[in-house]
């Protein structure tokens, strides 16, 4: 047959040939057509399907035979290639016809529709079927399947996602509409068209999810804030996986997360109960860190965004309180005090970190630095802190956050500890003669600009203590001429060992008032307040703080008191108290342990931090002022602000007043042109 | 050196009251340091600068020498020279009296609506002494803001009390602004 249509193109008969093949083909097509059409049912496809796999090998075997022609008289004719012409026609006189077409498309859907609701069907027909509209072009498969298979399966899933969301909670929801994008992504695998898989998921997508959006993550009892507070790893990271699949549905979850953040935030720093133990408050606000650190970790894998997300919900409400860089120092205290006793180097790089983190959200840092000098102080003075590592590694830790400024004072305050130790071993070497059987002085020699600025108030020391005191005065002065010494009575402690009783020996361990105090006692059995008051010098708030702590406190009531009232009167007597007794040999009656201030104390720090930031604020204008000459109001403001950020937000208010004083003391001038504009004056 | 019998002295002269405002002017010619004090220099230097040579021309002048002040550049002038003027010798800033009393002579001559209220404002709010800087911005407000502040800016650069009197006049319903 071969040679037959071979010679009947080299006999210019190819024409011919070709309309005999078309017009043949043509024919045998219809028929098929009426066959296929004929089939009842299930069998309708199968034979679509038969008739197709016979038409392909026929067409295979005309190529072959017909093989001179394609080569030679098509092309020059511009007609189909044999192949071509053979799918084209089929296409044509089977898919398109009439009682076909639609009938096709409709067994099709319904095949897909029925194994969505459960039913397993014939996939390798389903196969062939789809495979074959691919053969037939492009476009085929497009028009006549996948643009109504598209079309039916939004409308299947926006009626089954209002369904779902109708009875379901959230996370089941979400289970279902995994559930469902991942049947279809399998379904395309096996059969249907590689190119339809990135179509029908964008469909369920935006069916099952991104309509549903907003109400899945508001749900009540099971959206995204419950999923939060109980930790639903499992459901969130689904949720997260879901929704990065949609436009802003990452957002969505996101801007909830942040607000929810920041209610709850709110609640929490604004909440009277909390704030009464300061360091439970900070605890409250690491674990609260913690819990959302590892949600984002484990189920939203490490997103940047929503771990800035968090960042700035923390940044904000922990700022919504002013007394938070007091806490947070108050919380560093008790633990460098005792929290970390026994705790591995670990562990305490481990909770440093973690505070640190806390700090850095912090608008007021020259705050907490304020309070973190007092607390500090008073651990150092008072010996109480549990490991000195610990204490450096902080330092070194705001030193790395906020630069050498920020930590030197600190460092000169041990350093300072440091160097009294040396200076007295130096002075018991060389002194212990002179002292003899006096009482043993430990002297903490403070720096003044390092250490929190304290007033000395008057206070009136027994003799022998202020004989050692001039000793050691003498001695210092000495060997650092040029230097001047204020004792810091209202700072120091005392060990005193007292006879109580019988013979019931204790060693008292007070503050230096409290043993100016007892020492008068000593003298005798019975002093008024008033005689107390001029024999001591002690300013009267603190005097009768202290009288309280040695008479009024339980098993410290050192002192009897007439009357036997709670608090301390000017009218009031006291007694040696010969009837104390303790179970412990030593009995701590001194208090110099850090608490939060009270209201005055707070506003008085709050005072000393605004006059701190005046000098800083005009440091930083003339800083400015001196580089750019002329500038206008609202650069210098924004100038200001962020050169000073570091460590608090300046209150425009005040950069303006602080401008207008430097016009004043003629650093600056308004310009003559323009009054907005400011220069500077060499 | 004429001190203050001598400026009395002189104002009797001229028929004037000492707080006659052409007394302000005419300090100015002289380019007077201190108010009621005139040295030699000055007190001959003035008078040329007015271009009389007696204290009869001198009276004749007093007219002219009041309408000076209508006059927007010479106004300018002697509003700011009167701040140094007015001032104790060796003080940088205004006290609160003295500075409400200049303002007052000042623009009873240039009319301003809210003159009583700022002055009430000072008294009630402010209470101390009035630097350089508000003083000749002062001018500038009154010149270029209309009595019901619309052209106010609060990022216009006005001295922090003038900020202040803007809030004062807004939360005494003295104005409305929309915020």
């Amino acid at each position: 047959m071969c040679r037959s249509a071979y010679n009947m193109v080299l006999h210019k008969y190819g024409e011919k040939l070709y309309n005999g093949l078309e017009s043949t083909m043509t024919w045998r097509l219809k028929e098929i057509s009426k066959s296929i059409e004929a089939a009842q049912g299930g069998l309708f496809l199968e034979e679509l399907n038969a008739k197709w796999m016979d038409h392909n090998k026929a067409l295979q075997m005309i190529r072959d035979i017909l093989m001179y022609m394609d080569r030679t008289y098509v092309p020059t004719s511009h007609r189909t290639p044999v192949h071509e012409l053979g799918l084209n026609l089929w296409r044509d006189h089977i898919i398109h016809y009439p009682m076909i077409h639609g009938r096709l498309l409709d067994t099709l859907l319904d095949l897909i529709h029925r194994e969505r609701m459960g039913e397993v069907i014939n996939r390798g027909l389903m196969r062939s079927i789809t495979k074959m509209l691919m053969d037939l072009g492009p476009a085929v498969y497009q028009d006549d399947f996948e643009k109504p298979f598209l079309e039916v399966s939004a409308s299947f899933y926006s009626g089954e996602s209002q369904e779902f969301i109708e009875c379901c909670d959230c996370g089941n929801y979400l289970k279902k509409a995994e559930r469902r994008l991942n049947e279809e992504m399998e379904r395309v695998s096996h059969y249907l068209d590689a190119g339809s898989e990135a179509k029908i998921t964008s469909v369920v997508e935006k069916e099952m999810i991104a309509n549903h959006m907003h109400r899945l993550v508001h749900m009540e009892n099971s959206g995204l804030v419950n999923m939060l507070i109980d930790d639903k790893y499992e459901d969130l990271g689904r949720m997260y996986t879901l929704f990065r699949r949609v436009p802003d549905g990452l957002s969505t979850i996101r801007d909830m997360m942040t607000s929810y953040l920041r209610e709850t935030g709110k609640h929490l720093v604004t909440d009277p109960e909390r704030l009464k133990d300061p360091v439970e408050f900070v605890q409250c606000l690491l674990n609260e860190k913690d819990k959302h650190d590892k949600i984002i970790n484990v189920a939203f894998g490490n997103d940047k965004t929503f771990q800035n997300a968090l960042n700035s919900s923390f940044e904000f409400f922990i700022n919504l309180n002013n007394r938070s860089p007091e806490f947070i120092s108050l919380y560093v205290d008790d633990k460098l005090r005792k929290g970390l006793k026994g705790a591995t180097e670990e562990d305490v790089e481990g909770i440093l970190d973690k505070v640190m983190m806390l700090f850095r959200y912090l608008q007021e840092k020259d705050v907490f630095e304020k309070y973190y000098k007092q607390h500090l102080a008073k651990r150092l003075l008072s010996g109480k802190t549990v490991s000195d590592d610990a204490e450096r590694s902080m330092i070194v830790k705001l030193k790395t956050e906020c630069g050498y400024q920020f930590t030197s004072k600190l460092e000169g305050m041990f350093t300072d500890m440091k160097t009294s130790q040396d200076t007295m071993q130096d002075f018991y070497a060389k002194k212990s003669e002179e002292l003899g059987d006096g009482p043993t002085l430990d002297v903490h020699i403070l720096t003044t600009g390092s250490w929190p600025t304290q007033p000395s108030p008057p206070c009136s020391l027994p003799p022998e203590i202020l004989a050692v005191c001039e000793k050691f005065r003498g001695y210092y002065l000495g060997t650092h001429s040029g230097r001047r010494l204020t004792w810091q009575t209202n700072m120091g402690t005392a060990d005193i060992k007292a006879t109580f009783g019988k013979s019931q020996k204790h060693e008292l361990n007070v503050s230096t008032y409290q043993m100016c105090v007892l020492m008068l006692f000593n003298t005798s059995d019975g002093l008024s307040y008033k005689d107390i008051e001029q024999a001591t010098e002690i300013p009267s708030t603190d005097l009768k703080r202290c009288l309280q702590s040695l008479a009024c406190v339980k098993g410290k009531n050192v002192l009897r008191k007439e009357p036997m009232s709670k608090d301390i009167s000017e009218d009031d007597t006291f007694y040696f108290n010969d009837k104390f007794t303790s179970k412990l040999v030593k009995v701590k009656i001194g208090t110099v342990v850090a608490a939060k201030e009270s209201e005055p104390e707070k506003q008085e720090t709050r005072q000393r931090v605004e006059e701190d930031r005046k000098p800083q604020i005009e440091a930083a204008i003339v800083r400015i002022m001196k580089s750019r000459r002329v500038l206008d109001h609202n650069s210098i403001v924004s100038e200001v602000t962020k050169q000073l950020q570091a460590r608090f937000l300046p209150n425009p208010v005040i950069i303006k007043k602080r401008i207008e004083s430097l016009i004043e003391r003629e650093f600056l001038e308004r310009d003559k042109a323009d009054r907005k504009l400011y220069r500077y004056l060499a | 050196m004429i001190m203050v019998e001598g400026t009395s002295q002189l104002c009797n002269d001229l028929l004037v009251d000492p707080q006659d405002v052409v007394m302000l002017v005419i300090s100015w010619h002289m380019k007077a340091a201190t108010m009621c004090e005139f040295t030699r220099q000055e007190f001959i230097d003035g008078l040329q600068s007015i271009g009389v040579d007696s204290i009869e021309k001198l009276r004749e002048k007093l007219p002219s020498l009041r309408a000076e002040i209508k006059d927007d550049n010479k106004f300018r002038e002697i509003y700011n020279f009167a701040f140094a003027w007015a001032r104790e010798k060796g003080q940088k800033s205004l006290p609160l009296e003295t500075a409400i009393g200049m303002w007052r002579l000042l623009f009873a001559e240039r009319h301003w609506p809210l003159i009583d209220h700022w002055c009430q404002f000072l008294q009630v709010r402010h209470n101390k002494a009035i630097s350089r800087d508000t003083w000749s911005q002062l001018l500038e407000f009154v010149k270029t803001i209309d009595p019901q502040l619309s052209n106010y800016d609060e990022e216009g650069a006005w001295p922090y009390l003038i900020d202040e009197f803007v809030e004062y006049l807004t939360e005494n319903g003295c104005v409305q602004r929309n915020k």
